[in-house]
């Protein structure tokens, strides 16, 4: 249900706050800022090396059990075997990973192309519609615009439980359980967080841009469309990885909305491996969780820099 | 995402590179999106076009890989047949599953023509009148002299899937369903452990003080050499509400005495010798193991050859065991005391009440429980088929697939099934197992108090005014008139409000352009916050199952939260305090290390960005991943954490605890805040954020007054911070309060309770109990909390936030 008035949390393990990256977009107003202006000593480097090492150790541990869990034998893992490599080269199970994809375990083809297809659409969705609103709130006076903004922002505290049974029955009544569209519309009506995003990029844009196109006889859409939309690409990424991150890793509304095998998606059809008398196939579950945060590692990295950098860089952009 | 171009790579080479791996990145991207869409499009359209001829019936059932192959081919064959039927097939893999998918379907108003059914639902659903009687078809298939067939099922289960929904009795009354199969209750033994200890196979039964003898026996054997690493336990007594109750039967006992349900018989001799005797074995002797871990379970322990025997359960476990390879196994009675019983755990094809294809459904249903169904299911060990034609031949005596076994020990159960009577209420199975495990598992309170805590509780649900009050139906239209009158009223006023304002040309564009950009917005509010938030209130002061339409919601007044302080309050109560826990642990904790890491993040050393990943990486894993690792990590047993903590527990003359387990109560949260750090990077990310905003003005003018490390950070970082930490704050409170999946996925809120999030106890009202009214009280209540917490938080921090920073 993260999908529904609530921005999708890159991770739920942690009931880790989205927004620190608002207070960034305000700060993004002020001047030019830097960190420590001082690198550090000799000493204090080794220090600082020997803490993120170590830090990285227990960061990066889980992955290693997962991924030689993944090429053992279900009796090895679940004898807690994960820690030690297969014995030789002979040993590792390859076979695991066609096995946990098979059309008998997780049918994965059918379920990553149904969770491709709401990723897809929710990110699309999410940039659109927050953009919209963003511009909107930014860019216009109009009369409530205060008072609403303030009702979205206080929208981001309402617990998402509170609307997830009534969301449920509307859906219903629509006929859309058991289709992929609960799970969609809600990011084409925009995130709080999002909009609150977007709203303090457009704000820092000046107005001198605006008024010389309107001058030239743009229209308000293609202000929007032609010069903020091409301004704003770290907002669109900080977005777009957000949103994705929290829809392929949706769990409880696929759960919710999602009945017949073939609509399952990736976290339901992981989900799955947990048998009726508790978790067997361990090995095939850890090849499977392999495969399913493949993507999630892939565009991170791919888009890391756009990430880590665009959200320290709203600070010094001006 | 062009605009933002990163620190361009120095060399041409490399520049090569990632230009080019970029664009296959994004031709890979490109094609899988494609590839998707095209798939699942010409998926809708072979369901529509499908959906367009013939007749389409929707099957629910679960079940694992052989069953689901069985019913495939059963499916397949029929279609065969019958040219005009199309079947669309969902196996939801386990009875908990299925049960609460076709709950939410029926809610949906969209139940599947045939499901599997299970005798818990039979009472609920036969009175909800959601699924349809057979009777009828059979009678006509007698008259007409074509039921060879039907003679040919074991006759007590055509009387299990009668029910009379006045008199609240199996047995009686229209039937239901067709026996699709059954299983009586036996104990599988190892036999090689037997044998080394001694101790002959019962195979012509035993008694429980013969039970108990040759558990001693058996038990005996840890002392060998060859066993000094691996403890071997005697048996494992199954307490799952079913079993418990097979043995109480043994004991000449039952959980409900001859006034019906609300006579609970738990504290009666037979029963309270029963549960005197398990917590004996179990507690006391240690000679039938007790499982408290959640990654370790009994089961597990007899497939390792660690255990005498298991039981008494079911036929299910054969194929399971059939792979086992180091020892041999076998079938035999359960024990008794007084008089031999078994439990019969039966599955019936039954149809929906809904379907527009009675006829077909029948003949369908039919041919799902007949002779080809029932023959592979007998070869692939699950269950003993329903046809006693099938039952004594070879296939089900003798399959091929399986290890010689001793198969006819469940046929000789058979005439000492007696059928089971269940309340229809849901909530009894999961009063008796919470109170329950109290005793047989943990120890904690004598049987005694159990069998009264479970009739306390019982009978505290049995006579909530929730549950006896006759309540009217809610009075939608009344009150949606009234709302949409509130609704239009304000909208009115506003408008006319706005009207009487002159505005300017240029005023009115901006106005109007305004209004059309945050339309998005505005539509999602109403229609996914507003409106539902008022639905959730109206539905809070109703009771409704959610199986059926909004119309049979019966108005209650406050008796959902009048409920919250009486029968529900221990869960309730229980809820509230694991979640005040996590919060009040989980909250500083994160926020802390988030910020220590961004601190050390910030630091100006080479290769900083690697590190940066690789603290992020974790944040990108899906919780549901996460949670399985977990599990593994935290197995007391085998898992890695413990292994670590061994040595330095044994260094405090303790050992490790036992996170989920024995030591849940205090230790399951904290092993959650322990994930949960794992995460750490997205919060860390964002303090970094904040530290690159902070000028460095202010830390030279703090270097010039001689400020040191710590000064620096005390006076100018945390200052600068704070409008960003009071933020994650009330956003970490408001999340820490909606954790679910991992508790959903890792624990299912066990053990006792311990970590029954306030999120899974509403998720299991709402979608498992299917107590939509209340969960909506529920609901309403975590608003509220969650509403004073941050008010409260804000006042507090009044004083303490230095909004300098962010006042541009």
């Amino acid at each position: 249900m993260t999908t529904i008035s609530q921005p999708p949390q890159p991770s739920e393990a942690v009931a880790q706050p989205r927004p620190a990256i608002a207070a960034t977009g305000a700060a993004a107003v002020l001047p030019r800022r830097g960190g420590v202006s001082t690198g550090p000593s000799p000493k204090d480097k080794l220090l600082i090396y020997l803490l993120l090492a170590v830090g990285s150790i227990a960061f990066l541990i889980p992955f290693y059990f997962v991924l030689n869990g993944s090429v053992k034998s279900d009796a090895d893992v679940q004898a807690g075997n994960f820690i030690s490599l297969p014995k030789s080269i002979h040993d590792v199970r390859w076979s695991n990973y066609p096995r946990a994809l098979a059309p008998d375990k997780m049918d994965f083809w059918p379920a990553l192309a149904n969770t491709v297809v709401i990723t897809t659409l929710c990110v699309v969705g999410q940039i659109i519609s927050c953009s919209l609103v963003g511009f909107g709130f930014a860019r216009f006076s109009f009369r409530g615009r205060k008072i609403l903004f303030m009702v979205m922002l206080s929208t981001m505290m309402l617990p998402a439980q509170v609307t997830m049974i009534p969301v449920f029955i509307l859906f219903r009544y629509l006929h859309m359980v058991d289709t992929f569209w609960p799970l969609i519309i809600p990011s084409w009506l925009a995130s709080p967080f999002f909009v609150f995003m977007f709203r303090q990029f457009f704000a820092q844009i000046p107005e001198e841009l605006i008024e010389a196109a309107r001058m030239d006889g743009a229209s308000n859409w293609r202000i929007y469309w032609q010069i903020m939309m091409p301004l704003c690409g770290p907002v669109i990424a900080i977005v777009a990885i957000y949103t994705f991150l929290g829809t392929w890793n949706d769990f409880m509304g696929p759960l919710i909305y999602l009945n017949s095998p073939s609509n399952r998606t990736l976290t339901l059809a992981l989900n799955a491996f947990k048998g009726q008398y508790g978790t067997s196939d361990a090995n095939l579950l850890m090849a499977g969780t392999v495969v399913c945060m493949l993507p999630c590692l892939i565009l991170f990295f791919a888009l890391q820099k756009y990430f880590v950098e665009s959200i320290a860089m709203t600070g010094s952009k001006s | 995402m062009s605009e933002s171009t990163p620190p361009s790579p120095d060399s041409g080479a490399g520049a090569l590179i990632a230009r080019s791996l970029r664009w296959l990145l994004a031709i890979a991207t490109v094609a899988a999106v494609a590839w998707s869409f095209g798939e699942v499009g010409a998926r809708i359209w072979r369901n529509y076009r499908a959906e367009s001829k013939g007749i389409t019936l929707t099957i629910l059932h679960w079940g694992n890989a052989a069953e689901d192959q069985i019913v495939q081919h059963l499916c397949d064959r029929y279609c065969a047949e019958h040219p005009n039927v199309r079947i669309v097939r969902i196996n939801r893999i386990d009875p908990g599953n299925m049960s609460a998918a076709l709950k939410t379907m029926l809610a949906a108003g969209t139940p599947p023509d045939l499901f599997y059914l299970q005798p818990s639902d039979l009472p609920q659903m036969a009175e909800l009148k959601l699924i349809r009687p057979v009777d009828d078809y059979v009678d006509r298939d007698l008259k007409a002299g074509k039921a060879d067939w039907f003679k040919d099922f074991y006759p007590i289960l055509l009387k299990a899937w009668r029910y009379d929904a006045a008199r609240e009795r199996v047995g009686e009354g229209p039937m239901y369903g067709l026996p699709k199969d059954f299983t009586t209750s036996v104990f599988y033994v190892n036999v090689d452990l037997f044998n080394k200890a001694g101790v002959p196979v019962p195979y012509g039964g035993w008694t429980w003080d013969q039970f108990e003898a040759d558990m001693k026996k058996i038990t005996a054997l840890s002392d060998r050499p060859e066993y000094k690493d691996e403890p071997i336990y005697g048996g494992f007594l199954q307490i799952w509400p079913d079993s418990l109750r097979n043995i109480i039967w043994t004991y000449g006992g039952d959980y409900f005495g001859p006034g019906g349900f609300r006579d609970v018989t738990l504290d009666k001799p037979p029963a309270q010798d029963a549960m005197d005797m398990i917590v004996r074995m179990r507690l006391h002797e240690k000679t039938v193991y007790n499982p408290t871990g959640i990654a370790k379970d009994g089961g597990q322990e007899f497939i390792n050859g660690h255990i005498g025997c298991i039981g008494p359960i079911g036929r299910w476990m054969v194929p399971t065991y059939k792979d086992i390879t180091s020892f041999r196994w076998d079938c035999v009675p359960v024990p008794y005391k007084t008089k031999h019983a078994s439990m019969m755990y039966l599955t019936a094809w039954s149809m929906s009440a809904a379907t527009p294809h009675p006829d077909e459904c029948y003949e369908l249903m039919k041919f799902l429980c007949g002779q080809e169904g029932a023959a592979m299911q007998a070869r692939a060990g699950l269950a003993i088929p329903p046809l006693q034609s099938v039952a004594n031949s070879p296939d089900f005596l003798s399959p091929p697939g399986l290890p010689p076994h001793n198969a006819k020990a469940f046929l000789d159960a058979i005439p000492f099934t007696p059928l089971q009577q269940v309340p229809k209420q849901p909530e009894w199975n999961q009063i008796l197992t919470d109170d329950v495990a109290r005793s047989l598992q943990m120890g904690k309170v004598t049987p005694m108090v159990t069998a009264q805590q479970v009739r306390d509780d019982w009978l505290q649900q049995l006579d909530s005014p929730l549950e006896k009050g006759n309540w009217g139906p809610m009075r939608w239209n009344v009150i949606v008139s009234a709302t949409a009158a509130i609704f239009v009223t304000i909208v009115t006023l506003l408008w006319w409000r706005a009207r009487r304002e002159k505005l300017g040309a240029l005023d009115k564009v901006q106005e109007r352009a305004g209004w059309t950009f945050i339309a998005p917005w505005l539509i999602g509010f109403l229609a996914l916050t507003l409106g539902p938030m008022i639905v959730s209130l109206l539905l809070s002061f109703t009771k409704w199952t959610g199986m059926q339409t909004l119309g049979h919601a019966q108005c209650v007044g406050v008796a959902n939260y009048a409920q919250l302080l009486s029968a529900a309050r221990p869960t309730f109560v229980q809820s509230l305090r694991v979640t005040a826990y996590f919060v009040i642990l989980g909250v500083p904790v994160t926020q802390i290390a988030a910020l220590a890491v961004a601190l050390l993040m910030n630091s100006r050393v080479r290769g900083i960005e690697v590190f940066r990943t690789i603290y992020f990486v974790p944040s990108v894993v899906g919780s549901v991943t996460l949670a399985v690792l977990w599990l593994q990590i935290f197995n007391n047993d085998y898992g890695i954490l413990n292994h670590i903590l061994r040595p330095f527990a044994h260094l405090l003359g303790t050992t490790p605890p036992d996170w989920f387990g024995t030591d849940a109560k205090v230790w399951a949260i904290p092993a959650f805040v322990i994930m949960g750090l794992w995460g750490v990077g997205s919060g860390m990310i964002l303090y970094l954020a904040g530290l690159k905003g902070i000028p460095s003005s202010l830390y030279e003018a703090a270097i010039v007054d001689g400020a040191g490390p710590l000064r620096k950070f005390w006076n100018v970082t945390l200052p600068m911070l704070s409008p960003l930490i009071f933020y994650n704050l009330v956003m970490g409170i408001i999340g820490s309060f909606q954790v679910f999946t991992q508790a959903y996925v890792m624990t299912g809120g066990g053990p006792d309770n311990d970590t029954l999030f306030y999120v899974l106890h509403l998720y299991r009202q709402a979608f498992e109990f299917h107590n939509m009214g209340f969960a909506s009280a529920l609901a309403w209540v975590l608003f509220v909390i969650v509403l004073l917490l941050t008010v409260l938080v804000f006042r507090g921090s009044k004083d303490l936030v230095y909004y300098e920073g962010l006042k541009a």
